[in-house]
């Protein structure tokens, strides 16, 4: 109890001397609170902005005086804001303050008072506040418009990376509302009924025209929307420099970085300004800008190059000596002077720097495939003199130059190119022959390689040749082959010579290449050795010789196949004795031939070995073309002796004989063997032996067949399983056949053929013709006696009683008529009752020669065969015009009118006319029949058509057949 | 056929000599003659086709660059700050009720507005490519606007005089949004496809009017001694 009333009594002790010390400093009068408290709003950077005043300040008192200001958000308790504001009070000033608020102002009411107090930051103890200024309000909603939808901001410009509060303010009083951002949907948040707010975080920058928000009421098509500009963020300029070429125009560049530029915005501007000299210049580019330098002598620049936007502000600086930053031109008029084979001066011009200053010019020299570098003092013009260069050789040389007294940077190179003069060939140029005996005469030819350019010095015009004959006998030859050439052909007068071989071009000419030519063809006898090839080439080796050479030369044709094989050749050391020889040319499968030489110390080559092989073996792809010979019904003989083994794509090794039986079974000297391709199973027989190239397949059946194939096989492979040949043994007892018939045959043609050359003799013999007895030798001596009583009978003399009236086809002439009728129709022209019944004083001629049954039937008299016709009438009468013919003509034609095609095979009578022989005479009427000469028919007629005609048939007139006919008119 | 005898081959050649003396005399194949209107109205009939097919392009790369919602396909904003276009939509009775002269004073005075809009767009796009379109463009609409003209003068119409304060200008004030902008554009590009269709269907109307009835020519030759 008693320590409280002590605790007590200290503590209104304290008190009272607090209350004492106030009332001795706030002796003068306290400024009142903040009055006259004016708020306005400015949308355009969304800030409220404050006025005010304070009371109680007499005209010299000067106050420092803090204000605490309070902004509420929608109602005066949600205090969103609270801030300190310390100034000196003047008497009777209007004091100022803005804040920035992050929401859009017209998103919602805004309430803000004041109160103040002296500033006792010197003094210990707490401010005295003032009492709260009353609230005011800012409400830009009131002022908004009758639209009943409204989007805040309106089109902000930010920097990208800001957060920005979108809001809609909606007076229609619809909670549908929804609002897009890039046409996306955005979430947003309810500040008040009509209110909601939507936070963007780090917008991105996404085009010129800025980024679209908009909103929109469920119901309609009004739309409300706000631009939000964004900008990217301005940088700072980066590699900021400046340097001059002649120390009149300072060129100040620097790298921009991005664009800031808006529809809203411009881009940055850039402004250099400098220090020293107080002058400023807006830049007209983005990335660099002109500085025209002092007259009066001014080293010393301190540059600020100010990058600036809507939004915010960069710079740089830079400090430094006018002198230090010398960029020199490009040299000019670079030239070359005084340019032989290995030296040329080389001269140029720089733009000077003021006559202080020494420039130092770097020069570079590339040719021969290097680069070399000199560095030259240059006060105005610049020489250098280069040495040891190549004749005929292309440099380009290039200068440049920077300020020898303080280094910045070098100039641009300058290029010049020149060519070094020629000079005479430094090497011999790299020879090789080839020598061949062609009618007694050595002919040698002479290859050489061309010189390397750094060899030749020039341009190579001309070879020169020089033979010396070894044995003095004839002069030396001296010939020259013009340049391009690479090899000549030389006949010698005689083989022992030496050979020297020289190239010239326009200035001199190269030491002489010798080669020796023997009479002795060289060591020719050497054995071919196999060398097998990898794929680094053909690795090739000899024996080192005991006899002293001055090297070793190994030759070969890159392509042996062809007829210009392209010799090659590789000259050797002395010292060695194995090398390896590779070429691009060499090819698998083909066949590379190496020939060894060592050059004797008189430059005789001689040969040491011989070489062949092949860079990688391949299989042979063809088959050889095989003949077989001596088939008989047990064996037969391959041969393929045309098959050149050398000219394979690999060594051969053997030949396999490959043969397919129906009988499935193998001799001895045979083995079974299943061939991969048809895994067809045969024999196969084995040769070891690549030169022999027949084989004799035996044992085997007679009349079988066989299938064989003959392929050779080296050590990658055999040939192709393919085109097996067929072959069939012949019978066992053909041969004898053969044996005996063909003689046969033989004597059989010769027969015919002596019966042919014979044929008039056997004609003769065997069937003489019938004689004619008109042209019978008895007529002239019938004639001769003129005995009336001897006549030959006439065809005339005769009544014929039948026509006998043959069908003959002929051709599309042939009627339906003829067709139908194949019997031979008889007219009978003579009464019948008088045909047998009047026996005339006829005379009667017999031919047995003839119708043999007709002879033997009857005797002389009529005959029961039809009567015929002559031969002349039935070859017309095979048609009805050539019947009507034969009827006008009164049968009067002669045997020697019949058409040859049109003989027929009735023979009727063998005698002729005696009016034939005189056609001009015939008579026109048919003669009466006063004496009638009989006459039997001599047919040589088939027996079945002798039988006499029907009387049907035989009673036919002529009139009838026309009438059956075809009719002509 | 009967051969002309040497007195009829001279009566034919002189015929023929005296038609083709009087050819150029034909009105219908007498080049030199005035053609009428009605080329002038074919040439601006293609040209507002070719216009429609540029615009086509150049409206898709406008629209892309002032971003969505402006190049959705179905985007179709109230008209309200684009009040000043002329508009091309017009009820199909009245259309049809217009007579030529007034039918191509509209083409003519809507061209001139749209053609000035035009060049207020072009000279607020931000990229080069863009300007280089529009300036095309723009070059194109005035060619248009030169070839009404012609059809007018041709037509014997006088061309209309802007009146005096009503010339249409750029200049948004300064409650006008960038949003509100961004939506003149598009109408304006739209105003413009629609008034290109509407052209391409007015001057087809006054190429059918114009077209002559088909007029035969007919040489009557009097055949002497034929």
């Amino acid at each position: 109890m008693a320590l409280s009333s002590v605790s007590q009594t200290a503590f209104l002790l304290a008190l009272l001397s607090l209350r004492t010390y106030q009332s001795e400093v706030l002796s003068e009068p306290l400024p009142s609170a903040p009055e006259f408290l004016k708020v306005s709003v400015n949308s355009t950077c969304q800030c409220l902005h404050l006025q005010w005043t304070v009371h109680n300040l007499s005209h010299h008192q000067e106050f420092r005086m803090v204000f605490q200001i309070e902004i509420s958000r929608i109602k005066t308790s949600n205090v969103i804001w609270v801030e300190n504001y310390t100034t000196t009070v003047k008497w009777n000033q209007v004091l100022h303050w803005s804040w920035e608020s992050k929401l859009p102002l017209e998103c919602a009411k805004h309430f803000i008072r004041m109160r103040s107090a002296v500033d006792t930051a010197k003094t210990p103890g707490p401010r005295v506040w003032s009492s709260w200024s009353s609230w005011e309000e800012a409400d830009v909603q009131n002022s908004l418009g009758q639209d009943p939808l409204f989007v805040f901001p309106k089109d902000k410009l930010v920097e990208e990376g800001s957060n920005v509060t979108i809001c809609y303010v909606s007076k229609s009083h619809q909670n549908n509302i929804s609002c897009y951002l890039e046409g996306v949907r955005m979430q947003g948040e309810q500040l008040d009924p009509n209110v909601s707010v939507f936070n963007l975080n780090h917008v991105a920058f996404i085009r010129e025209t800025g980024t679209n928000i908009y909103c929109k009421p469920g119901q309609g098509d009004r739309i409300k929307g706000t631009v939000l500009f964004v900008s990217k963020v301005l940088k700072e300029p980066k590699d900021f420099s400046c340097e001059t070429q002649d120390l009149t125009t300072l060129n100040c560049t620097w790298d921009p970085g991005s664009d800031t530029g808006l529809l809203k915005q411009l881009s940055q501007s850039y402004a250099l300004f400098e220090s020293f000299s107080g002058k400023k210049t807006l830049c007209k580019h983005k990335s660099w800008c002109l500085w025209q330098v002092a007259p009066e002598s001014q080293d010393m620049y301190n540059f600020t190059l100010t990058a600036e936007n809507y939004l915010r502000k960069r710079s740089v600086h830079l400090l430094f000596n006018l002198t230090h930053r010398v960029h020199p031109m490009a040299p000019f008029n670079v030239l070359f002077k005084n340019v032989s084979a290995t030296n040329a001066t080389m001269t140029w011009k720089v733009h000077s720097i003021g006559k202080y200053h020494t420039l130092l010019c770097q020069v570079e020299l590339y040719g021969e495939g290097k680069v070399t570098q000199h560095n030259v003092s240059v006060k105005v013009d610049g020489a250098h003199l280069f040495s040891g260069l190549e004749p005929d050789m292309e440099y380009m040389a290039q200068v440049r130059c920077a300020n020898g007294d303080h280094f910045w940077k070098w100039s641009e190179w300058t290029q010049q190119n020149f060519t070094t003069a020629e000079a005479a060939p430094s090497e011999a140029p790299d020879v090789w022959r080839n020598v061949k005996t062609v009618q007694g005469r050595c002919v040698v030819t002479l290859f050489w390689k061309p010189l390397s350019k750094l060899q030749a010095h020039g341009k190579i015009l001309f070879y020169n040749i020089v033979v010396d004959y070894l044995d003095r006998t004839s002069v030396s030859e001296l010939l020259s082959i013009p340049a391009p050439a690479n090899g000549t052909e030389l006949p010698l007068s005689q083989c022992s010579s030496q050979i020297r071989i020289m190239a010239n071009n326009s200035v001199g000419t190269s030491p002489a290449s010798v080669i020796v030519v023997s009479r002795e063809p060289g060591n020719e006898e050497v054995e071919e050795e196999r060398v097998k090839g990898t794929e680094d080439g053909f690795p090739l080796s000899w024996k080192p010789q005991p006899r002293h050479v001055t090297g070793y030369l190994v030759e070969w044709c890159e392509h042996p196949q062809d007829p210009p094989c392209d010799l090659q050749w590789k000259n050797l050391g002395p010292n060695v004795t194995s090398t390896v020889v590779s070429s691009d040319a060499f090819r698998p499968g083909v066949r590379y031939n190496f020939r060894i030489y060592g050059i004797s110390t008189e430059r005789v080559p001689y040969l040491l070995a011989r070489k062949t092989g092949y860079s990688q073996e391949l299989a042979p792809s063809d088959n050889p073309q095989v003949v077989m010979t001596n088939l008989t019904s047990h064996s037969f003989t391959l041969s393929w002796k045309n098959y050149s083994t050398e000219s394979q794509p690999s060594f051969i090794q053997g030949y396999h004989i490959y043969l397919k039986s129906k009988a499935g079974w193998c001799h001895s000297g045979s083995e079974k063997a299943v061939l991969s391709d048809d895994a067809a199973v045969c024999c196969k027989y084995k040769i070891d032996n690549p030169e022999q190239k027949t084989f004799v397949v035996e044992n085997l059946q007679p009349e079988s067949f066989y299938e064989f194939l003959v392929t050779p096989y080296t050590s990658v492979g055999e040939g192709p399983h393919d085109a097996f040949a067929k072959v069939t043994t012949p019978d066992e007892y053909s041969p004898t056949l053969i044996r005996i018939i063909l003689p046969m045959v033989f004597c059989i043609l010769l027969i015919m053929i002596t019966c042919y050359l014979k044929s008039q003799w056997m004609k003769e013999k065997c069937y003489p013709d019938i004689p004619d007895p008109y042209k019978s030798s008895v007529l002239s001596l019938i004639k001769s006696k003129e005995n009336p009583h001897l006549t030959i009978m006439n065809i005339k003399d005769c009544v014929p009683d039948s026509i006998e009236v043959l069908n003959k086809q002929e051709g599309t002439r042939k009627s339906l008529t003829e067709t139908e009728s194949t019997k031979p129709t008889y007219l009978y022209l003579l009464p019948t009752e008088k045909r047998y019944s009047s026996p005339g004083p006829c005379i009667c001629f017999e031919n047995f020669t003839y119708n043999q049954a007709a002879s033997d039937s009857a005797s002389c008299g009529h005959v029961p065969a039809p009567p015929k016709a002559p031969p002349s009438q039935l070859g017309l009468l095979t048609s009805p015009e050539n019947l009507l013919k034969a009827l006008e003509k009164n049968y009067m034609n002669s045997l020697g009118e019949i058409p040859a095609g049109e003989t027929s095979l009735n023979y009727v009578s063998q005698l002729a006319s005696p009016m034939s022989g005189d056609k001009s005479n015939l008579p026109i009427n048919p003669p009466e029949p006063a004496l009638c000469s009989e006459y039997k028919m001599q047919m040589a007629i088939p027996l079945g058509l002798a039988s006499p005609p029907s009387s049907g048939s035989s009673s036919l007139s002529s009139v009838t057949l026309l009438d059956e006919g075809e009719h002509y008119h | 056929m009967p051969l002309l005898s040497t007195g009829d081959s001279w009566g034919l050649l002189a015929c023929l000599c005296t038609v083709l003396w009087h050819l150029p005399a034909v009105p219908a194949l007498n080049r030199t003659g005035d053609p009428g209107p009605g080329p002038s109205i074919q040439k601006t009939y293609d040209l507002t086709r070719y216009l429609e097919h540029q615009l086509r392009s150049l409206a898709g790369t406008y629209l892309n660059y002032l971003g969505p919602p402006f190049n959705e396909p179905d985007f179709n904003p109230p008209r309200l700050g684009a009040e000043t276009l002329p508009r091309a939509t017009v009820n199909l009775d009245v259309w049809r009720s217009l007579n030529d002269k007034l039918r191509l004073t509209q083409n003519y005075e809507a061209y001139s507005h749209l053609l000035c809009y035009l060049r207020g767009l072009n000279r607020q796009a931000a990229t080069a490519e863009l300007r280089r379109s529009l300036a095309h463009f723009c070059t194109s609409l005035q060619g248009l606007l030169g070839s009404i003209a012609g059809v007018m003068a041709a037509l014997g119409y006088p061309l209309p005089q802007p009146l005096p304060g009503t010339e249409p200008t750029w200049a948004p004030g300064p409650a006008h949004s960038d949003f509100l902008q961004k939506m003149d554009d598009f109408w304006l590009l739209k105003e413009l496809q629609t008034w290109l269709w509407r052209s391409a269907k007015d001057f087809n109307r006054l190429k059918k009017k114009m077209q002559p009835p088909a007029a035969a020519v007919t040489l009557h030759l009097e055949a002497h001694g034929f």
